[in-house]
Parts: structure tokens; sequence; C-alpha cells
């Protein structure tokens, strides 16, 4: 009899948990489900929402397309859940595509591209397709947030009373390091040739938190690292992280009384949550990336490929052909929009701020004069650059 | 103030209270002495109205009164003076002495502590923690306490254990004032030499009756004959040959724990011997006791058992065996069935089945006689059977036995029984040292005596030197008029 | 006609206890879906799904299972010894940061399979000492096990914190996702189309069947129980209860770190913050459900696992987010204490 006691304990909490159903639960059929795995939440006001957004945007855009998404996909928010795990679960609803939001998602989803050859995915941020370390099923996308991000860098200087300017950081990889690098570009092109200072009186300093959005106990916390900036005459902070909180400290200080700013990232709509305090935010519009990949699958021209897609420069803002954008906040003044007008149109005339000469933050050379950066030594970024306060690894 | 007429109590069949009567007259000092287990704390606990009783009337100032709960006897202004002050260690003085009060007024209330100490004659600093007071200056401010809540009756309980000469004289000043202020005390205490200094009248319990009630100046030996029952002047003490090997040594070993604690004992029991410790319960003997079974180390002095010296913390010999009084709390694993441990006591079985050690524990249990079957729990045994249980537990290769109250809850063939069992199972080469408030069997029992009084063995003789008499005397704190009469030699320290 | 006689009884028997365990906090967890306007059935159905119901989903269910079978046996024995393991998630820690020392070496020079064997073992010996030593703590320095273990347990937490950002950073990359991944080699392999490495299922059920043993069927789990029960009298018996407790804290610590163990070499292959996965605290919950006793502990595993795999599709087909398998378990949780708590009242009265 004592045999059965473990037996007996597992089918009764089944059996009542699984009750007598009637309701069978189909998944709605779709022509082409596809599945959207976000590293935050979907609501966040950052990089998340951007992606579930665009994934929103494929069902009205791509007839047939239909969305399965799941969020808070990280070992803190979901102890125990791995990335092959959840793709096994898409799979399981249908899924014919998967993306994976998150550069920390990088080894998961090459492991789970390997486990379901007849899959494709889409990793974005990662460069598993140029470097060759995943199978032909894998793509990654990214937008040319460089941009946006000397934009926003102008956008500071242009603005900033003190001439010193923060950057919150999430961890340190190439990627991060890279729109450090360009957001420090873009100020001191502001501070040198638009407003003829010398370079030297410009701070510019990056603080790490550790992780894309606040981990309690785990991660430093952005709304304390914002606030020691601005209590330290950084008046403009540029957030480098996926969530708000750089922006929701400048809003209290500015309330405060404090001449600060902020200028977040990734979402269009970031400035919503202060726009008194918001210079503007560059962001991502995954719609014309998402279309160009998913289009291609669901006609069966999926082939493997690298896209880091630009700016339209025609229309920065347009969510159907931009890739990046950069929307003008409330507090930004008249002068600072003509400004940044003259410096978007520079750009799209060809200028290329990774342009020698140009120093690491070691001091060693990264670009001689006359030469500029190849995509690849931009992508690869191995340190920050001279001028820039701030650990580089 | 308050009169008990005919209080009767019985928990089940057992008759702890029996037709028991007396009155506290205010402004007067009502002693109340009895052997362990006559009756004193039962008595106590329905005046204070955590145990009701069972027949009887209480009467105060002629009413009748019903004492159902602690808080009915506050109300009546009866207040006690535990062994154990009921105080909180780790608040502050103030806060104790306000403990209790219906209105939160500490400014009022500092003040009134203030006053009633200097009227004691007690210093306090109303701001320190009570942790770190001693036991005598918890007990006056549990006194001050129970004064201010407005308590006209208070009981004192062995107030004196562990109380230095001056904070014993400090409170019977105390309670001589209180006395003249009108206030009604019932001292229990089985010290006589206070309750001849203290008290007008004196009730003595025995069996839970009354056995004596008297006016002062008491007459101290017909006190000491209604204190403890008759005995046959002379029963025949076990002779044994007593060898020279000593089984356990102390010199001079010193602990504070418990109220008495432990002063200075030295002692040596050799082969052969079988020690019966006697004294009021808390006197020193369990303490004792547990120093020897190496459960307790000493805070200075030496052990050796066997010869060698104890190292500290052991505890774990398994040449000595100890069982405790109260057996399932200390002894016995309940939960555990007889079998397991049997198979615990025993060595070997590494592995177990639901078979190993079944044939051990079957033959146990006919041995012992124990009521009960191998997968019977601990628990399950009536207390008669859990002694034997223990019994049947001492490892083969035992040399020294030790035992608290080794009888408790037996019946006079259980009893018997059990003593052959000891006496038969004591080793040429060791000893039994027993505690027991049963003066009977350890005069029938023991080759000799050690009467334990406030911490300090007072007196220590073969059981064929002593009496009956010089035994209550020095359990009631007089030391004896027999010098030690064996070379094994007396080492207790009289009190000067 | 049995359960006429369970009704007779006074007493619940084993089987209509688990009944009203599982009525009270089912019925009671339906009744909040309920009011809120959720189907519980629809929950219901889609956790069964996401769990039982396909052999892939249950791989991943197993994968859950491991792990906190481990803890969960690693914390019988602590409890079996009077002693509350509360450090068991810095344990789990501790045992991963081990197993990952010999992991993350390339150049050993040992073979694969010997270098995983060891690595485990490794792991077992990092927990076992991590929980020993919140045991000399309170041995020695009579610091409770409680406050100890959770003192360990935030240790443990930046000491992990420390490798990942500091000294086991990956190149040129500091960030809180965790170490450089294994060689391939160093994966506990598992084969094409299976969720989990077998081997890791072999280690689990070797481990439970060893502390069925330990505890129920030897000396020494005799003398952890008397320890449990009675230190004072345990002593009696020639039992040391501080060693007998330091040991039942090493072995208990020691199956903890191979459940942290078995999380890098065949869950995460990496090791990373949140590593422990909360297993360490979501066994105290199984092993009070199963109220001690080592026979349900499988099965209460098996369904928080399958719980916890199942709840990844309450996102994806409900909408509704997945902590709602968490108050699924701490209802049931409550429930038991609640039904075993009248239980000993009941018979305290009779």
């Amino acid at each position: 009899m004592k045999d059965f006691a473990t037996f007996r304990h597992v089918l009764i909490f089944l059996g009542v948990l699984l009750g007598v159903s009637g309701n069978p639960l189909n998944t709605v059929a779709a022509d082409y489900p596809f599945g959207l795995l976000m590293v935050g939440p979907a609501n966040d006001h950052g990089w998340s929402q951007a992606h579930f957004e665009a994934g929103q945007a494929m069902e009205k855009i791509l007839p047939g397309a239909k969305m399965l998404y799941i969020d808070k996909v990280n070992p803190a928010d979901r102890p125990g859940i791995t990335i092959p795990m959840l793709v096994d679960d898409l799979v399981g609803k249908g899924a014919k595509l998967i993306i994976g939001n998150s550069d920390d998602m990088k080894d998961g989803i090459r492991e789970a591209a390997a486990m379901h050859p007849e899959v494709q995915f889409i990793h974005i941020s990662g460069d598993d397709a140029l470097t060759g370390k995943s199978g032909a099923n894998l793509s990654n996308l990214m937008g040319r947030m460089e941009y946006g991000k000397m934009m926003a860098g102008f956008t500071a200087a242009m603005t900033s009373t003190t001439g010193k300017i923060g950057y919150l950081g999430p961890l340190i990889n190439a990627e991060t390091r890279r729109l450090a690098a360009a957001a420090y570009l873009g100020a001191r092109h502001a501070w040198v040739n638009v407003l003829k200072k010398p370079a030297a009186e410009l701070q510019f300093k990056v603080n790490w938190i550790g992780f894309w959005f606040n981990i309690p106990g785990v991660t430093s916390d952005p709304s304390l690292v914002t606030g020691s900036l601005f209590d330290s005459d950084y008046d403009v902070v540029i957030s480098g992280i996926d969530t708000t909180e750089a922006l929701v400290v400048a809003g209290q200080k500015k309330k405060a009384g404090k001449e600060v700013w902020a200028i977040p990232y990734d979402y269009q709509g970031a400035c919503a949550v202060a726009p008194e305090a918001c210079l503007g935010v560059p962001y991502f519009n995954w719609i014309p990336g998402y279309t160009k990949m998913i289009g291609e699958a669901m006609n069966n021209k999926w082939q493997q490929q690298f896209l880091w897609l630009g700016p339209d420069w025609q229309a920065i803002n347009n969510p159907d052909t931009t890739s990046i954008g950069f929307m003008p906040g409330n507090a930004m003044g008249d002068p600072q929009k003509k400004a940044l007008a003259d410096f978007q149109q520079a750009l799209a005339k060809g200028l290329n701020l990774f342009s020698g000469p140009l120093n690491f933050q070691d001091g060693s050379t990264f670009l001689k004069a006359g030469e500029t950066a190849t995509d690849a030594q931009v992508w690869n970024l191995p340190q920050l650059l001279e001028g820039i306060e701030g650990a580089s690894k | 103030m308050i009169e008990l007429a005919n209080i009767s109590k019985n928990f089940g069949k057992v008759q702890a209270l029996q037709g028991v009567s007396l009155s506290a007259e205010a402004g007067s000092i009502h002693g109340i002495v009895g052997e362990n287990g006559a009756g004193k704390s039962t008595l106590m606990k329905i005046l204070t109205g955590f145990t009701s009783r069972s027949g009887g009337e209480i009467l105060c100032r002629g009413k009748k009164i019903s004492l159902d709960r602690p808080s009915d006897a506050m109300r009546f202004g009866i207040g006690m003076l535990y062994q154990e002050p009921l105080d909180f260690p780790q608040l502050s003085v103030l806060e104790n002495f306000m403990a209790g009060e219906a209105a939160f007024a500490p400014g009022q209330a500092r003040a009134d502590l203030a006053r009633l100490a200097a009227a004691f004659g007690f210093v306090f600093h109303p701001d320190n923690r009570v942790e770190t007071l001693t036991v005598g200056e918890r007990q006056q401010l549990e006194l001050l306490r129970l004064i201010h809540g407005g308590a006209r009756l208070l009981i004192l309980d062995e107030p004196t254990t562990g109380i230095s000469e001056r904070q014993q004289e400090q409170l019977f000043a105390a309670l001589r004032r209180l006395k003249a202020d009108g206030a009604a005390i019932l001292l229990v205490s089985h010290k006589l030499e206070e309750i001849d200094s203290l008290c007008d009248t004196v009730t003595v319990l025995r069996h839970g009756r009354v056995a004596a009630a008297m006016r002062c100046p008491f007459d101290r030996q017909a006190l000491l004959q209604a204190m403890f029952d008759s005995l046959p002047e002379r029963l025949s003490p076990p002779q044994t040959a007593t060898g020279k090997e000593p089984v356990v040594e102390f010199d001079r070993v010193v602990v504070t724990v418990g109220r008495a604690g432990l002063h200075e004992a030295t002692i040596t029991v050799r082969t052969g011997e079988v020690v019966g410790l006697a004294g009021m319960d808390g006197s020193g003997q369990a303490v004792f006791l547990k120093i020897a079974g190496g459960f307790l180390p000493p805070e200075s002095g030496q052990i050796r058992r066997f010869g060698r010296t104890l190292p500290n913390g052991c505890g774990c010999s398994r040449d000595v065996a100890f069982l405790p009084a109260d057996r399932l709390a200390e002894g016995l694993l309940p939960g555990m069935t007889l079998r397991e441990h049997h198979i615990l006591a025993a060595r070997g079985h590494i592995f177990l089945s639901a078979a190993t050690g079944l044939a051990g524990s079957r033959r146990a249990i006919d041995d012992f006689n124990i009521k009960g079957h191998p997968e019977t729990t601990a628990e399950e045994l009536s207390g008669g059977n859990q002694q034997r249980l223990l019994l049947s537990l001492i490892p083969d290769e035992v040399r020294l036995i030790l035992m608290e109250n080794p009888t408790r809850g037996l019946d006079v063939q259980s009893a018997d029984w059990t003593w052959q069992q000891l006496h038969r199972r004591k080793a040429e080469d060791g000893a039994i040292i027993f505690a027991s408030p049963d003066l009977e069997e350890i005069m029938a029992q023991a080759t000799r005596v050690v009467v334990f009084y406030d911490g300090r063995i007072i007196l220590d003789t073969p059981t064929a030197a002593t009496d009956y008499h010089e035994i209550s005397r020095a359990i009631t704190g007089e030391a004896g008029t027999t010098g030690p009469s064996d070379e094994v030699g007396r080492s207790g320290l009289l009190p000067d | 006609m049995r359960y006429v006689q369970f009704m007779k009884h006074p007493l619940f028997s084993r089987f209509a206890r688990i009944s009203v365990i599982a009525g009270l906090a089912l019925g009671g967890v339906g009744l909040l879906l309920f009011t809120l306007g959720i189907s519980p059935v629809d929950i219901g159905v889609t956790l069964a799904r996401g769990s039982i119901l396909s052999l892939q989903k249950f791989g991943h269910v197993l994968t859950i299972w491991i792990p906190l079978l481990l803890c969960s046996c690693g914390l019988l024995f602590t409890f079996r010894a009077g002693l509350w393991n509360i450090g068991i998630e810095g344990q789990v820690v501790f045992g991963a940061i081990a197993a990952t020392l010999l992991l993350r070496e390339e150049n050993l020079g040992l073979p694969a399979a010997a270098t995983l064997i060891l690595a485990h073992i490794l792991s077992f010996i990092g927990g076992g000492l991590w929980a020993a030593f919140a045991g000399f703590l309170k041995n020695r320095g009579g610091v409770n096990e409680i406050f100890g273990g959770l003192g360990l347990n935030f240790v443990a937490q930046g000491l992990i914190l420390w490798l990942i950002l500091g000294p086991w950073k990956r190149a040129g990359v500091a960030s809180m996702s965790g170490t450089e991944m294994f060689a391939r080699e160093l994966w506990l392999s598992t084969p094409p189309g299976w969720r989990l490495a077998p081997a890791a299922l072999v280690i689990a059920c070797i481990a439970f069947a060893a502390t069925a043993v330990l505890l129920g069927a030897t000396r020494f789990g005799l003398q952890i129980r008397a320890t449990g029960i009675n230190p004072t009298a345990a002593r009696l018996f020639g039992i040391h209860p501080g060693r007998t407790g330091l040991l039942a804290m090493a072995i208990g610590g020691g199956l903890a770190g191979l459940a942290g163990g078995l999380q890098v070499s065949c869950v995460y292959h990496r090791l990373l913050p949140s590593i422990s996965s909360g297993y360490g605290y979501l066994a105290l919950l199984v092993v009070m459900l199963a109220h001690y006793r080592l026979r349900p502990v499988p099965a209460i595993c098996l369904f928080f696992a399958c719980l916890a795999a199942g709840s990844i599709q309450l996102p994806i087909v409900l909408k509704l987010d997945s902590s709602l398998a968490g108050v699924i378990q701490g209802a049931c949780v409550v429930s038991a204490l609640l039904v075993h708590g009248l239980q000993k009242r009941q018979r305290g009265e009779l």
C-alpha cells in the first residue's frame, strides 16, 4: 500500500488541478505565428516596449503574422527558466520564427537555434551571423544607434551650462562602449565645432550600473547613480539603460528647482515620463527591420544576414522607414533645435564623427588623422575614447 | 486578611492537598514549611490564581472570593515573589517596575520607585537593565513592584536562596517593616532559622495535609517531627565493602548555574559506594549530578572520573549512565520506538532494517518487565515503564550510575524491583550516586549520605553513622554534630 | 469501503489529509481567480499542458525537479537534526562556484568526463563546507543557524557577483549576465532531442536513494533524529549533538551544493548571479509541505516543478503573469501547515 503513496500524491494534486475541462483552449490558428522574447517588461517605456510595439505592428503590416511573446526573460525574473526552454514553449505553440531581443540571450538563442533548425531566429544586437558561430537559421538585426547617440550627445552639450555630461551606462560590452563613445563624439562636436569652446572644458563621465535595468541588490540603483551625477554638477544625464530612471530623477530635480535635463533611450514615447526635463530621445524603430526579416521568412526567402540599419535621413521619425530616430523633447530650446537640424543635415551628407585623429581612453591611437573607422571597428570598439571618464571593461 | 478553609486539590487520582486551612492575618508573618512534595507549591498556585482548587473556600476580609486567574489575585491584593524572579531581564529597572500597570506614566513611576526604594533602603538605577542585577536586587525590585501595585498579601517562596547576607538582612528588615504597616506575609521556606526569626505563626504541611500549626516561639524538635515522616529508628543500611579506587573526585568545584549553584564542592566517591544525595529541591544535588556526568563544565575546580580529568563539554562517555528526573524531557527520545532506543544504546548495527535490534529489544522488555512492545514509542509508556526503559538502556560496561529521583512515580513493588536491579547492575568496581527527596529511600539504599544546603555540602557521612534526625536537621540548615567518621573524608564546607 | 473507514477515523488518514490540503489550497486559489474573472479551469489546463502533457515539456519539468529534489533531500538531513538550514541558498551558490572553478579552466589536462566528475564532487564539498561553516558558527560562536545561514547567503551572493564582475568576467565585458560559456565537452551531455542530461537524473535519483537509506536505515540516521528530538537525552546515548548536527549540515549543504553544480554543468553551462534560481527557498516549502517526511518529497518537488515550468504558458496563452504559480505554491504550503496545525491541536485536545 505504501508504495502507492507517492503516486497518490501526484494524482490527487494533478487531478484537482486539471479538473474536468470542457474548454480545450486551442491556440488560434494563425498563418505565421512568431515568438518574441523580451528581456524586460513589455511596458517598460524603453527597449522591450519598442520591440513589443513593432511586433504588434507586424500583425497589421504582414497579413497572417501573429505574435506570441514572453517578457521579463532574464534569470533574475524567471529563476530556473532558460532560453531553450522558452523557445521550446513558443515552438510548441506554433512559432515559426523567434526573436530574442537582448545581447544577454546570445548563448541561449544560439543553443536553441541548434536545437530547432526548422525555426528561424533573429537575435537583436548580436553578431553570430557575422562570426559564423551559428547555423543558417540565425540572423542578427540592429539599428545604427550611434547616430541617435551622437544626436543625444550633441543636444546635451548644446544645452549644458556646466559643461559636465553624465552617461548612465548599463553593463560594459562592445555595444555599450560604442554607444557611449558615439554620445561623447556628438557632444564634443557640439562643444568644439558649434559652441567653439575648448575640448578640455567638456567633461563626459560614464557610470555603469551593471545591467540593462535595475535589479535590486544586484545592480547599482540607477536612480541613485543619476542623483549623484546631478548632485556633482552634471546637468545633463544621457541614459544608456533600458528604463527611464534618469529622466524620472531629472523630472524630480526640475520640480525642486534645479536646472537639469535627461535624455532617455530606446523608446519613442519615453519622454512622456517627465516631459519638462526631457531634451529628446534617440529611439529604435524595429518595424523596418522586422518587416524585412519576417516578411522574407514568411515568403520562404529567409537568408542568414547581419542587418545594421540606419536612419532614414529624409524623414528621421518616419515609423515605416527609419530604423533609428530622434524625437526632440519639450525641454529642448529653439536654438538647440536649429543646431540639431543642422547637425542632422551634416550627418546625412556624410559627416563621420568616427574620424581621426582619435585616441582610446588609455592614450593609444584608435584612428590616425585622415582615417575613418570601418563598421567592424565601430561594432567591436574595444575601449572608450580619450576624453571619457569611466571604466572601459 | 486571607483565610483558606478546607482547601483540597486533586490532579487526577493524586490528592495534592486535602482539607488545608490556614489564615494570613494583616500585620503578621506566617510561615509555611514542609518537605518536597508536601503541597506548598500547589497551595501557592491556588492563592495566585494559577490553579483552581478542587474544594474548600477562600475568604478575603470575610467574603468568599474566587481565584480563577492571576489577574483575580492581583485584584484582591495578592502578590507573589517567585523563587526565579518573574521579570523581564532585557528591560530596564523602571520598565520592569511599571510592568502590569494600567496607566503609562513613566515620570510618576520614576518618582514612586525612588520614594519606595529610599523607604526600604534599596539602591536602584532606574535605567539599568535588569539582567545586570543580582538575584537579590531583582527580588528587591519585584517586591517594590508588588507593593506599588497594591499587594496587601505577599507570598515569598524560598526568598533567601542565592542572595547575599547583606541582601538577606535588607529583605528581613523590609518584611518586618511591611508587617508593621499592616501587610500580611506568607513565607515559604525550609530554613528553620528564618522561620524562627521572622514568623509569628507557622503551618507545617505533610503529604498535602496540615501536619501542625504553631505559634511563636516554636519547638524546633516538634517542628521537625511534623515536617518529616517518622521512620523506624534504625533501618539496616546496605553494608558494602567500600573499595579504595576513586570513581569520582570533586576538588573545590564551583558553578553558578541555578539559584543555589554549587560552592566549592570537594568529595571523593569510591568503588562499591552507593551515595544518596539529600536536601531540598534546588539545593545543589541536581547540579552536582550533572557535573559528575560531565554534562555541565565546572567554572572552577577539578573533576576526575576513574582517575582521569574530564575534558570540558564531553558528557558522552560509555562508562557513565545518567537517569534524569524528568525522564521524557531529559532521558528519552519521544517519537522513537523502544527498539530504536535499544539500537542507539547498544553498539554495532550500522545498517538497520525493520528487524534490527528486535530480538535485543524484546529481551530487554522481558528482562525489565516493560509494559510495551518494541514498536511502542517512549512517550506512550507510563512513568514507571519509562524508568524501566531507562534502566534497560544502561550499557553493560557502565561503572558509574547517576540518578535523580530513581523511584519517582513508581509504586512500592516497582521501586523495590528497581533497586534490586540497580544493586545487581552495580559492578564491583563501580558506584551509584542518586538524589532523592525520599529520606527513607536514602536510608534504605545508600551506604553514604550527603546533604546539600544552599549549594553547599553540609553533611557527608556513612549511613550507618547517622540517623534520620541528623539528616533532617541538616536539610533545614543545621550542621550536624557528627564529624567525618570515615577515612573517605568529609569535605563539605560548613558555613561558619 | 475504505473511504467509509477514513470518514469514521477521528483523525484524517493520510489520503484524506492530502485531499483536504489540495482542496483548501486549490479551492482558495480558484476562488481568488474566479473573483478576478479568470477561469481556474483555463489556468489548470494551461499549466498541465505546459508541463506534463508533452515529453519535451516534461524534460523541462525534470530540469527543475532535479535541483529541487537535491535541495529538499539536503533539508531533510538538517530538519531531522532539528536545524533550520536557511543558508541553503548560499550552499547552492557555493556549490555552483566550486564546480565553475574547474569547469571554466580550459587546460586542466584531464579528460572531460574526469573534469565533470571532479567538478560535481567539488560542488558537493563546496556546499558542504559552506553549510558546515554555519554549523561551526552555531557550535562555537553560539550563532543560531538561521541567522548564520542568512548571513552566509548574503556573503555567497556577494562572492558570486564579485567573481562574475571581477576575476571571472567575459573578456571585455562587465555584465551580470554571467561568465563565459564552458567548453562544449564540459556540458553534461544531453542526447539530441532530449531536454535534460540523463546523468543529472541519475545523480538526483541516487542522492534521493542515499538520503532514504542514510536517514531511514542506518544508525547515523537514528542519531540525527535523536539529536533533533532531544539533544539532552541524545548525549545520554553517547551522541555528540553538536558534532552530529554539524555532520547533518555538511551533508545537507553538500546535496545543495550538488544542485548548484548541476545548475552550471547542465542547465546554464556558465555561472550567473541567480544560479540558485531560488530552489533552496522553494525546497524549504517542499519539505514543510511534506511535513518533514521523506516519502512525499519527490512528488511534491514534481508538482512544484510542473507549476514552475507550466507557468511559462500563462503569459503566452492567457496573457497572465507567471507569478501566479508562486501564489499556488504558497497557498499549498499555508494549507498544509494549517491542516497539520489543526490536526496537532485536535490530537492535543483529545
